[in-house]
């Protein structure tokens, strides 16, 4: 159960990115899960040809994965015309998500490949459980960039930048806010963390380019569950989400666990359209 | 302006143009088998058909309601282990026995419609996308948890008679048929009271509500209507394949293809979705058996579909119909009257 | 006399607020009711509520003696009551035409609607003779939403009437539209009166509502304060006092003049006389010297289409420029050209000189010219303090940003007593206030306001114009949008009257108020009041 919490931990930190771009961009990004897979070849690269440990790694994994943030809002989601543009954005970002496991299953087949490091299979004694290390690094990671991302958007100037232009895009542009240089960072930030999912998402469990859909169905699951544009709600969903999926592997059997989440999933969202946190109202703009 | 001259319409839909192609494309369809018989191609032939009728029947509820149901596959992936089931246990052959359950395959779709679409239904928009999309994967990790549907391994179909290059064609014509009347019944509900309603949903659901549509009715009937021909077809194509297991039957890009093609050749027409899934999936299983790698055809989809969605938002037939119509009205187009005499002109009886 | 419609002691609570407080209501067979009220006193709610889009806590809504309470909408609307909304609502893709079609169908079986075609020819007749009947008969074909905002609110009454319906509910449908088509809405209504069907109608236009009612019922915080015959609720003082406020803002002449504030959009709290004259004198004044914008042969428009043709526009320094016309004239295009949201196809706009056409919005906003938009221009999940702070967001001066801070709360003392509320939560006129205060943390030269008056009921709708003056009097120019033409003619130096997209009229705020021309079609309540 412990485990359900750190894992949970990096799940809300992908979640996190996922819908912050929601809330900015009114955008579903279903490219999510793969491009957590494209972080995790990244840091797989860097590791195995390039001899850079999977942590320092992160140093040049995180502003690649910003730049491609950058790089898909410029392209593609600008494009976008607010009319259905929710439902649209699924479409496109599915075929740019496509497109990603296209070009890895092209590079690197369909084997699945592991991170390893020294710390990845050592665990800490802690209260009578071991803690395998890999998730307290992977949980710390998460909780710190959390916390980074709360304190910018709440504290910063630019995240009050980042708050206004979701609420009315208008006036934000009449108040001198450039919305769409707020957006594409956004956006970028939304991505990046996904470098660090997919370093601690490599390390712990096996890939391949295919891993993708399942990433990407139980993020969605989460970040609907906790309500769309909800930062907080992607944490409380990921941790509850994760730690229902142990405990129903432990018990009952482990291929039916996640099953059991998405059949909750499915539940939560006829009672409560919005998600646990979610807003019910729709936003003008 | 009499009241007969504002009731007839455009013309324009009826052109004889329009007409000739439409007749063409029906020779062709017809013929195909009979003048290409080499196995390799009427086998792309009938996926094409196959997806022809999945993408037809998908528009049927999403085209026209505008709730993109990303989770058809439940039903095709359904409708092949019911005929799985249905041939074994009603002691049934292959071939054109088999042929005869396709229909109750459909049924039995439907009918798992209902659940489903009970549970997804309350939900709006991308919510709903969503939902279906949960549903999904639950269908998909059942059936490979559950005992009667096979497990990993899946069930088999009972083997067709035919044997060698005539093998294919049974089938082409029986996906052909399948085509037709799940194509006549889309003509139908666009041109119906039915399908108006449906529109209606799409463009302001409350409002629709406001006039008396009863909605609920009409999402969930239309959400069956198109889990019927998904259903039908389903069961044909896992006959072709002789086999189904939960990877094939419940295959998260077969929901985002049908998608797509009716994306492509425009949502909400009647073409659009016929030739998305003509071109595409003829693309695709050309390009799988001359490369035979996975991977550059993920890639050309991907890229393709961004290059429609950006340069053709709603798709390829209405932007052609779009292009057309802007040529033949280019001469007699005015700007838009003054608000003012829209006003005050029809008021003075 | 039995009631049609009979509303008891409805409650519906949004959260903490309620907005419909044991709320009564009686409609009778026949007669043309008129729901009136101050802003956020229930109105729209209750017609929510009695059609079914709401919930009600508590409380009983009978027709015809039968209990429809939270009935659903379609059977609202099966049962015979049809209404219309407050932001006109259609089915933009579907063509006019199928438009009227959808609600032709009431009860009928699944399988029946599949196999019938949309409309049969006695439908589709009928559906154009209520096209005619609303008078648009020629666009049946076109799409729905090419429709300009008048064409469509006819649009959707006439969608109701193919059922047919006893009972239409009609959310203001008065607003936003010009005078020529407001006679035209309320010939309409009393014709379908005369045909038998009973009406109710919510509006704030007070002259249309007197006009055509022969009940009006007022409702205020969510419960019902008078209902009665027309002349007896314009001169109930409860009902003043709702509308009004306090007695400091009645001028002095007690009866005959209650009469007039009710009937006519109400004049600032200074003598009518003495408002002539003054902004005159500023005029005379204002306009000697460079002008401090100019437009010079400005087109504009979205997409191929030009909205702007050759408009040539000065706006005076120190002075108050309004510019008026009808629905659809491109009042909003100006300005949003000017602070740099639209970029002009030709012509060249000036700011003290300068070219500023062509620029991005927020080198407009760096050169002194700010604008506050059409309704619901503040953040609503930011506080009130983020709010007015934001609007320093290219300030890049910390220690001038509190100090403008400072000064702004002085003036507006709303930023600091509900500095920590969620701006989202502060009625329209308050909000007004806060998107003034916003707007002054960049001490811009020139204050460009797109309908400033909006959505408030009268009583806010002087203090917001009276805002205005006072921001004028601190020496910034302002240019000022406005649908209501009397009022903000009157609060102006200088006039401009736009009219499908081309300047048709300048002169100084009297001469355009008074001109001949302009009376019949321009300014706001044209419609004649049938009593005194």
């Amino acid at each position: 159960m412990i485990d359900g919490i750190l894992t949970g931990g990096v799940y809300a930190l992908m979640a996190a990115g996922l819908t912050l771009i929601f809330g900015v961009m009114d955008i579903i990004n279903i490219a999510q899960g793969v491009m957590v897979i494209l972080g995790s070849y990244l840091s797989f690269e860097l590791s195995v040809h390039a001899g850079i440990g999977l942590l320092p790694g992160l140093l040049i994994t995180v502003p690649v994965m910003f730049c491609l943030g950058v790089a898909i809002e410029f392209c593609f989601m600008r494009r976008l015309h607010d009319q259905d543009r929710t439902q649209m954005s699924i479409l496109v970002t599915y075929a740019v998500a496509i497109v990603i496991e296209g070009i890895l299953t092209a590079i690197y087949g369909v084997d699945y490949r592991q991170l390893s490091a020294s710390y990845v299979n050592s665990s800490v004694h802690m209260l009578g459980f071991y803690l395998p290390d890999i998730y307290l690094i992977g949980f710390g990671l998460a909780v710190a960039l959390l916390i980074g991302l709360y304190y910018m958007l709440y504290r910063t100037q630019f995240g009050r930048a980042v708050r206004a232009s979701l609420q009315n895009r208008t006036a934000a542009d009449l108040i001198g806010i450039d919305v769409n240089r707020v957006r594409m960072i956004s956006v970028g930030i939304g991505v990046a963390v996904t470098a660090v999912g997919g370093m601690v998402y490599g390390a712990t469990n096996a890939f391949n380019p295919n891993t993708g859909y399942d990433l990407i169905s139980r993020l969605l699951a989460i970040v609907v569950l906790g309500g769309m544009g909800s930062i907080a709600g992607a944490m409380g969903a990921a941790v509850f989400i994760l730690v229902i999926n142990d405990v129903v592997a432990v018990w009952w059997s482990p291929t039916w666990a996640p099953l059991v989440y998405f059949v909750a999933l499915v539940i939560v969202l006829s009672v409560r359209p919005q998600g646990l946190f979610g807003h019910a109202a729709v936003r003008a703009q | 302006m009499t009241a007969a001259a504002t009731a007839a319409g455009p013309a324009s839909r009826r052109s004889p143009a329009r007409l000739g192609a439409g007749a063409i494309v029906c020779l062709v369809l017809a013929l195909f088998p009979v003048v290409i018989t080499d196995p390799a191609s009427t086998s792309i032939a009938f996926y094409a058909l196959v997806f022809m009728v999945a993408a037809s029947s998908w528009n049927i509820f999403s085209g026209y309601t505008g709730y993109l149901a990303l989770g058809h596959a439940v039903f095709f992936g359904s409708g092949g282990y019911a005929l799985s089931l249905l041939c074994s246990h009603l002691g049934v052959g292959g071939g054109w026995p088999s042929f005869l359950l396709l229909p109750l395959c459909g049924v039995i779709a439907a009918l798992i419609a209902v659940p489903v679409g009970l549970v997804a239904l309350r939900t709006r928009r991308h919510t709903f996308v969503v939902v279906t999309i949960a549903i999904f994967f639950i269908f998909q990790l059942a059936a490979t948890n559950v005992g009667f549907t096979g497990g990993t391994s899946g069930l088999f179909l009972p083997l067709a008679p035919w044997t060698g290059s005539s093998f294919n064609t049974p089938f082409y014509y029986v996906a052909l048929a399948v085509l037709v009347v799940t194509v006549g019944c889309s003509w139908f509900v666009r041109r119906s009271r039915f399908g108006l309603q449906l529109l209606a949903v799409r463009d302001d659901e409350d409002r629709a509500l406001g006039l008396g549509v009863k909605t609920w009715r009409l999402k969930l009937s239309a959400f069956m209507l198109s889990a019927f021909f998904v259903g039908m077809i389903g069961g044909l194509y896992f006959d072709f394949i002789g086999q189904v297991y939960p990877q094939t039957a419940f295959d998260p890009l077969f929901d985002l293809s049908i998608a797509l093609m009716a994306f492509f050749g425009g949502m909400g027409t009647i073409a659009g979705p016929l030739l998305g899934a003509a071109v595409l999936e003829s693309l695709q299983q050309y390009v799988t058996f001359t490369f035979s790698n996975a991977a550059i055809y993920l890639i050309a989809y991907g890229v393709l579909f961004l290059v429609v969605i950006l340069l053709m938002p709603r798709g390829v037939v209405p932007a052609v119909t779009d292009y057309l119509n802007r040529r033949r009205t280019r001469a007699t187009a005015t700007g838009g009257p003054p608000e003012r005499l829209a006003g005050v002109a029809q008021v003075t009886p | 006399m039995t009631n049609l419609i009979e509303v008891s002691a409805v409650v519906k609570s949004y959260g903490g607020i309620r907005a419909l407080n044991s709320c009564d209501l009686e409609v009778r067979e026949g007669e043309i009711n008129g729901l009136i009220g101050p802003n956020g006193s229930g109105k729209t709610t209750l017609f929510n509520v009695i059609t079914g889009y709401e919930r009600a806590q508590a409380g009983r809504i009978a027709l015809r003696g039968g209990d429809i309470t939270n009935s659903s909408p379609d059977r609202v609307f099966g049962l015979g009551i049809g209404r219309t909304f407050q932001l006109t609502r259609m089915f933009p893709r579907l063509t006019v035409l199928e438009n009227m079609l959808v609600a032709t169908q009431r009860q009928e079986g699944w399988l029946r609607s599949i196999t019938r075609l949309a409309g049969s020819d006695s439908e589709r007749s009928r559906a154009l003779e209520l096209l005619e009947f609303v008078g648009i008969t020629r666009l049946a074909h076109e799409p729905a939403a090419n429709l300009s905002y008048g064409q469509r609110k006819l649009l959707e009454l006439a969608s109701l009437l193919v059922a047919d319906p006893d009972i239409l509910l009609l959310d203001e449908p008065a607003g936003g539209v010009n005078p020529t088509l407001i006679n035209h809405l309320a010939d309409r209504i009393q014709e379908l009166n005369a045909q038998g069907k009973t009406i109710l109608v919510v509006e704030h236009n007070m002259e249309f509502v007197m006009g055509i009612c022969s009940r009006i019922t007022v409702l205020s915080q969510g419960s019902t304060l008078v209902a009665g015959a027309p002349a007896e609720v314009r001169t109930n003082p409860a009902v003043l006092e709702a509308y009004l406020g306090a007695d400091e803002h009645e001028p002095a002449g007690g009866g005959a003049a209650t009469v007039a504030v009710i009937s006519e959009p109400p004049r600032t709290s200074r003598e009518p006389v003495a408002a002539a004259a003054a902004p005159d004198a500023a005029a005379a004044a204002a306009s000697s010297g460079e002008p401090l914008l100019r437009l010079a042969g400005v087109c504009a428009g979205y997409g191929g289409a030009d909205i702007l043709k050759d408009v040539s526009i000065e706006v005076a320094r120190g002075g108050i420029t309004c510019v008026v016309g009808p629905n659809g004239a491109g009042k909003s295009t100006v300005m949003k050209t000017i602070s740099g949201l639209l970029r002009p196809r030709a012509g060249e706009i000036r700011f003290r000189g300068e070219l500023v056409s062509g620029l991005a919005p927020k080198q407009v906003l760096s050169r002194g010219i700010a604008q506050i938009p059409q309704a619901h221009s503040l953040f609503p999940d930011m506080t009130v303090q983020e709010n007015v702070e934001m609007g320093a967001y290219s300030v890049h001066d910390g220690a001038l940003t509190r100090k403008r801070l400072a000064a702004v709360q002085e003036l507006y003392p709303i930023v600091r007593d509900r500095a920590h509320d969620k701006a989202g939560s502060l009625s329209g006129g308050q909000q007004r206030l806060v998107e003034f205060a916003r707007c002054l943390m960049l001490d811009p030269e020139l204050i460009m306001l797109d309908e400033p008056s909006m959505g408030l009921d009268p009583q806010t709708r002087a203090m917001v114009f009276e805002m205005v003056a006072e921001m004028n009097r601190q020496g910034r120019t302002i240019l000022l949008v406005e649908q209501n033409a009397r009022a903000g003619l009157r609060l102006s130096t200088h006039g401009v009257v736009l009219e499908n997209g081309r300047v048709r009229l300048t002169g100084s705020g009297h001469e355009v108020l008074t001109h001949p021309e302009i009376g019949a079609l321009y300014l706001g309540g044209a419609v004649a009041a049938a009593t005194a």
